[in-house]
């Protein structure tokens, strides 16, 4: 039993160890099964962060940081010579993730202490749990310091950028402005839109055809006739009557860009694009072209003024008339009514028409602007529409419809399209409206209007100009205010030869002692175009004429014609 | 009879002896791990000792003292202080649970006066502790046997839930994931394992749509739900993982160098000195000074599982291998959420990672571990415990 007992323990013990050994084994590999996934893992772990660094890590930048897309900015806009007239600049805006916030009303006093802000409203909307909520856009670095010295919990910064328009107010109905999140919503800033983004992201600035320089002046003449004589508004426009570029493009009441919020919409309507209106007697330069290319007159024509036109229950008088029978010249320098209409019922509606439809005058305008206006036509061109339409009533166009019908009739008869962004030169092909002979008449009868006619005011010593007054009654409900005048002038610079088109139109000016009471254009509107070349002439880099050098060809001849 | 006549026989009893069987090997690398988060620290602070730096420095040489101490005394002594410790550490659990000190929106720490503890860090150890014990004083026919398996489950899904609920994701899943790890090493048959993987599958998608909207915090869903696309949800919880990306995207092959990290530098990298010191590193060192700590990391790794493959005992092993799977989920979680592949939990880059609590107990940790290692030779019987 107990060799027994002693061998059955032995076995035991021997049966037990062998379990042992078992046991440690199965335990062992178990352990370097744990072991081996250990390095799996590890080796997984590696490969992914070969992947994230080394093929798809993200850069700085690549992904829209809490959501907003990132702020890339908009080209810079220059002028033609290069100056700056819309930027970005770098900016910071504030913002708050509201759900981070445990403290919304004492967030919001905090605030409140840095900048100006609607406390109770900015803590209503801290109190929510948005995740994304606006306190304020653009911080200056003043007040982005003292909110970061604030350290609040859940706000933000987003870096983006703040337009800035260094001139201010000059040329503001031509660049438009962005709203507060960098989108264009006026002018070129919206027409451009994507060409800003698309330029901005590729670091080329957009140039425009405005020339800061002639933009100024234009700016300033015309606030300063505007105060001398007391009109509500002004308008004018520069344009190359080669090229249809547009140097200058000016309305007053004007608005800084920077703050358009600001400006009442009066000031923010551009007058030179969207004011509609009839331009009266300029009109004429376009029906003589017309008449003068038809061959319908020509320069020996008369025509009787002596007494005004009966036409069914209208008559057509002339302001001031001579009450004679006149020659062409002395119609268009005398800007006889009487006489053009005579002119346009020859030359009949549909020839009229035409013409101003080849002018431009009757179609859209076609230049990069939202603000544009469309010229509103006679319904039918009858005897009277077409008459009346002759010296400009009855037919109401933009003036920048004007000084691109006077850029062809001056340029040797070819249309332009009016633009305000910078051309290469010789990229122009032309439709020919008139002839060039026409043309050249025209550019006479222009510079002897300035030298003998209703456009005395607008002449200069040192640079010839040639022009055309449109003084025209403001149309009201029913009826004309033949208090409220629109006094323009066309002028053409340099007179022999026009490079530029420079129309000045000043909404309802007084007559003062100077003007011996007159508000009509060749007092008013004509002496702002001569102040205007007397500052342009130089920068545009014409040389001044010598004294008597003015006396050309043209007006020689021309003056054989009036008395 | 046979266990106790070795027992004690080849282990190292005197102190000197002891100590002589330190792994230097470990200590140098833990050193080297450490150093590189002094580096990150220093950088972090924008090139300053302070404020992380120098404490993290001073905890460090602290923990070094822990593990020397926990190294010299005897593997019994911890098996015998096994229960108590855990039972400890779940009391303070729920003591946290009812009354703890909310921190970043979690209630997480205990305010005892000077030291503010952190419990689940606690935890970790002491469940390596019990179910190491537990396992140690079963025959291996029982591991398999469900009745047995039953108080090995409640000891870690009870803590694991508490952690959960905290709420802390994190630190709960580790803690399943050493309590499985233990519960496999400790010989489950497989089909037992297969069979309860099986039952885990048929849970999840019988009661998974509770789980997920009654046991998950709001923010806990939200960060499974980013983490799929973190562009969901930019500036919310997207936005440390896309931060992170970016930096280790910015790092390149060779890094920006030293000091140079924008992304962290500029305040662009949240808690870049806790959770996301590793998008620093990336960014300021680059792949290689990542997959060099990586190297360094799992030389560590490996002294653990040799650890675990050279010691006697049952108990030993399981709390080397405990330490070690431990470690191997910090650093495995750490790197895995900061890379974008699991979604954004507390967890930190250990021995890199500023932070108090988690340094010490893992100091503690390979302390077992080296006691494991010093008294590899030691036989413990099965009822081993001395108390």
């Amino acid at each position: 039993m107990a060799a027994l007992g002693t061998s059955s323990a032995q076995e035991n013990a021997a049966a037990r160890a062998r379990r042992r050994v078992l046991t440690r084994r199965r335990l062992e590999r178990r352990l370097m099964l744990v072991a081996g996934s250990m390095g799996l893992v590890f080796l997984v772990l590696a490969g992914r962060l070969v992947d994230v660094m080394v093929f798809n890590g993200q850069r700085p930048g690549d992904t829209a940081v809490h959501g907003l897309p990132q702020d890339r900015g908009r080209a810079d806009i220059l002028d033609r010579e290069g100056q700056i007239l819309a930027t970005d600049l770098a900016s910071s805006s504030l913002y708050a993730d509201a759900r981070k916030i445990s403290d919304p009303d004492g967030t919001a006093r905090e605030l409140a202490s840095v900048f100006e802000l609607d406390e109770t409203r900015l803590a209503e909307d801290l109190a929510s749990r948005r995740a994304f909520v606006w306190i304020k856009r653009h911080l200056t670095p003043q007040e982005r310091f003292e909110v970061y010295r604030l350290a609040l919990p859940g706000l933000y910064f987003r870096d983006d950028h703040q337009r800035f328009y260094p001139a201010g107010r000059l040329a503001a109905h031509v660049l438009g402005f962005t709203d507060v999140d960098g989108n264009g919503i006026a002018g070129l800033e919206r027409t451009l839109d994507e060409t800003l983004r698309q330029a901005g992201r590729d670091g080329e600035p957009v140039q425009l055809s405005i020339d800061l320089r002639v933009q100024h002046s234009l700016t300033e003449e015309l606030a300063a006739a505007m105060e001398r004589f007391d009109a509500i508004g002004a308008s004018g426009i520069i344009l190359s009557a080669r090229t249809g570029e547009i140097l200058a493009m000016a309305s007053l009441p004007d608005f800084d860009v920077n703050q358009p919020g600001r400006a009442p919409a009066d000031a923010r309507f551009n007058r030179v694009t969207m004011g509609v209106y009839e331009q009266g007697s300029t009109f004429k330069a376009f029906t003589i072209a017309a008449a003068l290319d038809a061959g319908t007159v020509t320069l020996d024509s008369r025509l009787d003024a002596s007494h005004p036109l009966r036409v069914g229950r209208f008559t057509i008088s002339d302001y001031r008339g001579k009450n004679r029978v006149l020659s062409l010249p002395e119609v268009f320098i005398y800007s006889s009514n009487i006489g053009v209409a005579q002119i346009a019922r020859e030359l009949g509606g549909e020839r009229l028409s035409a013409y101003f439809d080849r002018l431009g005058l009757t179609r859209p305008l076609g230049v990069e602007l939202p603000e544009v206006g469309e010229p509103i036509l006679p319904a039918r061109w009858s005897d009277i529409a077409t008459m009346t339409a002759g010296y400009g009533h009855g037919i109401a166009v933009s003036p920048l419809h004007v000084a691109r019908a006077a850029a062809a009739v001056v340029n040797g008869g070819h249309t332009v399209h009016p633009t305000l962004l910078r051309r290469e030169a010789g990229a122009l092909e032309a439709d020919s409206v008139i002839s060039t002979r026409t043309s050249e008449i025209m550019r006479a009868l222009l510079r002897l209007n300035v030298e003998e006619g209703s456009g005395k005011k607008a002449d200069t010593p040192a640079f010839p100009v040639g022009g055309k007054t449109g003084t025209a009654e403001k149309a009201t409900a029913g009826g004309y205010d033949h208090q409220a005048l629109m006094s323009s002038f066309l002028g053409v610079f340099p007179a022999y030869d026009p490079e530029y088109v420079i129309l000045v139109a000043l909404d309802e000016p007084k007559g003062t002692k100077e003007t011996h009471g007159f508000a009509t254009a060749g007092w008013t509107a004509a002496p702002v175009v001569g102040s205007i070349v007397n500052r342009i002439g130089p920068i545009l880099a014409f040389a001044p004429s010598e004294p008597g050098e003015t006396e050309g060809r043209h007006n020689l001849m021309l003056s054989s014609y009036t008395q | 009879m046979l266990d106790t006549s070795f027992a004690g026989a080849a282990a190292p009893s005197a102190l000197v002896d002891k100590l002589l069987e330190i792994n230097w090997g470990l200590i140098f690398f833990l050193t080297l791990v450490a150093c590189i988060g002094f580096a990150m620290l220093y950088s972090a602070a924008g090139g300053s000792f302070d404020p992380w730096a120098k404490a993290q420095m001073i905890r460090f040489v602290l923990g070094l003292a822990v593990l020397f101490i926990v190294a010299m005394i005897d593997p019994r002594v911890w098996m015998s202080l096994a229960y108590p410790a855990y039972g400890f550490a779940l009391l303070l659990l729920i003591a946290v649970f009812l009354v703890g000190e909310i921190g970043g929106g979690a209630r997480r720490w205990l305010d005892l006066g000077p030291v503010n503890l952190q419990p689940s860090e606690l935890m970790k150890v002491t469940l390596i502790l019990a179910l190491a014990r537990y396992f140690h004083g079963l025959t291996f026919a029982r591991v398999s046997n469900p009745l047995f398996l039953v108080p090995a489950f409640l000891m870690m899904a009870l803590p694991a839930a508490l952690v959960i609920k905290q709420p802390d994701l994190g630190t709960g899943l580790l803690i399943l994931g050493i309590g499985v790890g233990l519960i496999f090493l400790a010989g489950l048959q497989w089909r037992l394992i297969l069979g309860s993987l099986a039952a885990a599958g048929a849970a999840v998608f019988a009661f998974g749509d509770w789980v997920w909207n009654s046991l998950l915090e709001e923010y806990q869903r939200n960060r499974i739900l980013t983490l799929f696309n973190p562009e969901l949800d930019p500036q919310g919880t997207g936005f440390h993982i896309i931060q992170a990306k970016i930096a280790l995207g910015s790092g390149g092959i060779w890094g920006k160098g030293f000091m140079q990290g924008t992304q962290s530098h500029l305040d662009f990298l949240p808690e870049r000195q806790t959770d996301f010191i590793f998008s620093m590193l990336a960014e300021e060192f680059g792949l290689m000074g990542c997959v060099f700590l990586m190297a360094v990391y799992l030389i560590i790794l490996g002294y653990g599982v040799s650890i675990a493959i050279s010691t006697r005992s049952h108990f030993t092993r399981l709390l080397a291998m405990g330490v070690t799977i431990n470690f191997l989920f910090y650093i495995v979680i750490n790197m895995a959420m900061v890379m974008g592949m699991i979604p954004v939990v507390g967890v930190p880059l250990p021995l890199v990672s500023y932070g108090g609590t988690a340094m010490i107990v893992l100091m503690f940790g390979f302390g077992l571990l080296m006691s494991a290692h010093v008294h590899r030779e030691l036989e413990i019987p099965r009822a081993g415990a001395l108390f």
